[in-house]
């Protein structure tokens, strides 16, 4: 076996400077989905550079507009505990608080599932629901892409090579938050999320987002849909067909979690408990 | 200044490859065999132990980025010659089949009392639902922290 260097800078640039310098070097977030990959012979790298020490990105901080800035480094654990959340943003928290089980919870970052961007994972969803801004610093610069922008395909994402996420941006989220997570059991991933946020009144809905996850490469939100919802009474014949409009847009595929036609049959009801639970 | 992690209070030095896991230098340098090897890939959960406290997955964590940290293994937790009340209400329970989840249950139960001393029964299947029992004994197990947790 060769060795594989382990490096631990202590700064953003010195970390971009390292990537910079060796393409075959891969960052180490919480190791949750890298070791699996090292110790399965999937990845080759020929050096490890840790993010554990680089402090800006840390940290889940409101931001004068009533953002919150969670760095990448962030735990789904810590995510999940925190309350700093407001109306709708409290999806982010909920969305944390599924993933795996608590060991997995306690390591795996929110950079680190972004980077990675597996469409059945939970964040894709919901930090599209939520509006998200991914910020990325990298050789070029640094830059924000818009978590719509940024999962763009199965293990696929806008991160160019050398690239680090280093937060992740979450505006203000009107209403309640809307998080639903079918999966066989806990501590597996989902079969079907439903993540967003509505603001429903005396039965009419004010305002409305929705998105659906783990079924198909990339998170699936109609305007359509929230158009069609937004402004009249949430009768049971307009909630079916929102959700059948979402089952039609989805593009699942058969595997051990359900078959593409179960995840189509099942969204309809999903969506429509979600309402029923922030209504 | 060489960096180390301290496993079970005692300082130890990190290996060289990079890529090693907590698991191979638990078990394969410090024979500390409490953690079990079942997948090597996050799923089984054999494998856990505290790192600052917090359950985790030794096959997941590299060993060089432990780095400061601090370990517990099952190991410690008999170190004074008395087990943990978390292994002897297993036993009392007959929690203990083929016994391989065994040391990662009471480490994965003793995370959870660490941080809420009288879990409902909900919050105990939450905290061991990332710890696979292939004899399935949850039952028992189950009831085994609660019992350890309510007395
Ligand atoms: C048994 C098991 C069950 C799981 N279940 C779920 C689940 O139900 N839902 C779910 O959403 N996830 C699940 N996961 C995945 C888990 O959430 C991972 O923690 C997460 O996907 C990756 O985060 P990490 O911090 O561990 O990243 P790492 O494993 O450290 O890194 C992942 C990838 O991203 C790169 N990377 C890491 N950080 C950055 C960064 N800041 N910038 C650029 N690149 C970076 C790495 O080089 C690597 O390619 C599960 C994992 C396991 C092992
Ligand atoms: S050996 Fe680590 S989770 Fe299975
Ligand atoms: S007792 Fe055999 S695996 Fe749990």
């Amino acid at each position: 076996m060769t060795a594989v260097a382990y490096h631990r800078p202590a700064c953003l640039d010195d970390a971009l400077a390292l990537l910079a310098a060796d393409e075959d070097a891969r960052p180490l977030a919480g190791g949750q989905t890298l070791v699996p990959m090292l110790n399965l012979d999937l990845l080759a790298p020929t050096a490890i550079v840790s993010l554990a020490d680089l402090a800006d990105l840390r940290g889940i901080a409101a931001l004068a507009d009533g953002s919150i800035r969670i760095g990448a480094m962030e735990t789904h654990a810590r995510i999940a505990a925190s309350r700093i959340f407001a109306a709708g943003q409290a999806l982010v928290p909920r969305a944390a608080g599924h993933i795996a089980s608590p060991a997995i919870r306690n390591f795996g970052t929110i950079g680190g599932a972004c980077a990675h961007g597996d469409p059945v994972s939970d964040w894709p969803v919901a930090l599209v629901a939520a509006d998200a801004r991914i910020e990325i610093a990298g050789p070029a610069g640094r830059r924000g892409v818009a978590a719509a922008d940024f999962f763009l395909g199965f293990l696929t994402t806008a991160l160019e090579p050398g690239e680090i996420v280093t937060a992740i941006v979450v505006p203000p989220v009107p209403g309640r938050a809307i998080h639903l997570r079918y999966s066989r059991i806990d501590s597996d991933y989902a079969t079907v999320i439903v993540a967003g946020a509505a603001d429903i009144r005396d039965g009419i809905c004010r305002s409305v987002r929705l998105a659906v996850g783990a079924c198909g490469p990339v998170p699936v939100r109609l305007a359509a849909v929230e158009d069609l919802l937004t402004g009249r009474p949430l009768e049971p014949a307009l909630v079916a067909a929102a959700g059948r409009m979402l089952a039609e847009a989805i593009d699942p595929l058969d595997d051990v979690r359900g078959s593409a036609a179960y995840r189509r049959r099942i969204l309809p009801g999903l969506v429509a408990r979600a309402l029923a639970g922030v209504a | 200044m060489t960096a180390r992690l301290t496993v079970n209070g005692r300082p130890c030095d990190l290996p060289e490859q990079g890529t090693a896991t907590l698991l191979d230098l638990l078990r394969d340098q410090l024979m500390l065999t409490g953690a079990k090897r079942g997948c090597n890939y996050g799923v089984c959960g054999t494998c856990s132990v505290l790192i600052d406290g917090m359950l985790g997955r030794a096959c997941l964590t590299l060993a060089a980025d432990c780095a400061g940290r601090s370990v517990t293994t099952v190991e410690a937790l008999d170190a004074d010659g008395s087990p943990d009340p978390i292994q002897r209400c297993l036993v009392e329970a007959g929690a203990v089949q083929c016994g391989f989840c065994t040391p990662a249950m009471v480490l994965a139960a003793r995370a959870l009392l660490d941080a809420n001393p009288r879990p409902s029964r909900a919050e105990i299947v939450a905290a061991i639902s990332g710890n696979i029992c292939r004899c399935s004994g949850y039952g028992a197990i189950v009831e085994a922290i609660a019992a350890a947790a309510h007395g």
